[in-house]
């Protein structure tokens, strides 16, 4: 099997630019997930430290909530995590086909979430009247954080969308293909980001 | 059969698949070197992770889920 050189175009022309510079913007790009990182870990720690602060929880009034629907919606989302992972996988291995399938499930999956999280808003909100605003601590962590991580999901879906276009355009080759690495990479933080959330959320 | 277990038998029927998917690539990249690969590998521990918690929450072992009628 032959292995394409790095930054090399469909012609197996060099971009010498690209071989140069993408270390750094690989790092560049994992820079921003650190910092990203560090924005969700700072409302993680807030929302611990008050809930550890108060007297039992959730407060008074306020029930549990309910696991059976996150498990579910959580591993829609996990799911879409081993999806992305398989697209990349197959760019790598030259399978354009199964590639775009896979990214194509991805974006499904994500949307499926998103449409999964709205049901449970809407029923937190309408159904128990756990609300951002009239709920205390409670309803503003739980809000702040999983619309946080939505609006995280959501913009993921249309970088993934935008790559489905690029990548149907030919603008990623075999030995070219930083863009589709940095979705994998933000992807796969969201997944993770979301294992924390629905840990502290629905599980302790 | 109610919604509560169908979405519980989603879960761990595909918890079980995504976290035996995760495992898996996880133990085929695990030769690879590079600083990407490193983090692709932590994220896929994290992810096989996490698919284990939903897998368990669907089983009831963790996790809340309210008795009938107490909504």
């Amino acid at each position: 099997m032959s292995v394409a050189a790095i930054g090399a175009d469909a012609h197996g022309h060099v971009d010498q630019l690209y071989v140069e510079t993408r270390e750094l913007r690989l790092q560049g790009f994992l820079l921003f997930l650190i910092s990203d990182c560090v924005l969700f870990s700072s409302f993680i720690f807030a929302y611990l430290y008050l809930r550890n602060s108060g007297q039992g929880w959730p407060p008074p009034g306020i029930q549990r909530l309910d696991v059976a629907f996150a498990a579910w919606n959580s591993v829609v989302l996990f799911g879409s995590g081993a999806t992305m992972h398989y697209a990349l996988e197959n760019f790598k291995h030259g399978n354009f086909m199964k590639y775009m399938r896979f990214l194509l499930a991805t974006i499904v999956l994500g949307a499926g979430f998103l449409g999964g999280q709205a049901y449970e808003y809407n029923h937190l909100i309408f159904g128990e009247h756990v609300t951002w605003w009239g709920s205390g601590i409670f309803g503003a962590s739980f809000f702040t954080l999983t619309g946080m991580h939505g609006l995280h999901v959501f913009l993921g879906v249309c970088y993934l969308t935008v790559l489905v276009l690029q990548s149907a355009a030919g603008v990623y080759t075999k030995g070219k293909f930083f863009g589709i690495t940095a979705g994998t990479l933000y992807w796969h933080f969201v997944d993770v980001i979301w294992v924390v959330l629905f840990s502290i959320f629905y599980l302790i | 059969m109610n919604a509560q277990f169908v979405e519980r038998l989603g879960a761990v029927i595909a918890g079980i698949a995504v976290a035996v998917v995760a495992f898996y690539a996880l133990y085929k990249d695990w030769q690879s070197t590079g600083i990407e690969n490193q983090v692709f590998k932590l994220m896929l521990a994290l992810l096989g992770l996490g698919a284990v918690l939903a897998l368990l929450a669907g089983l009831n072992v963790i996790g809340f889920t309210p008795p009938k009628g107490a909504y």
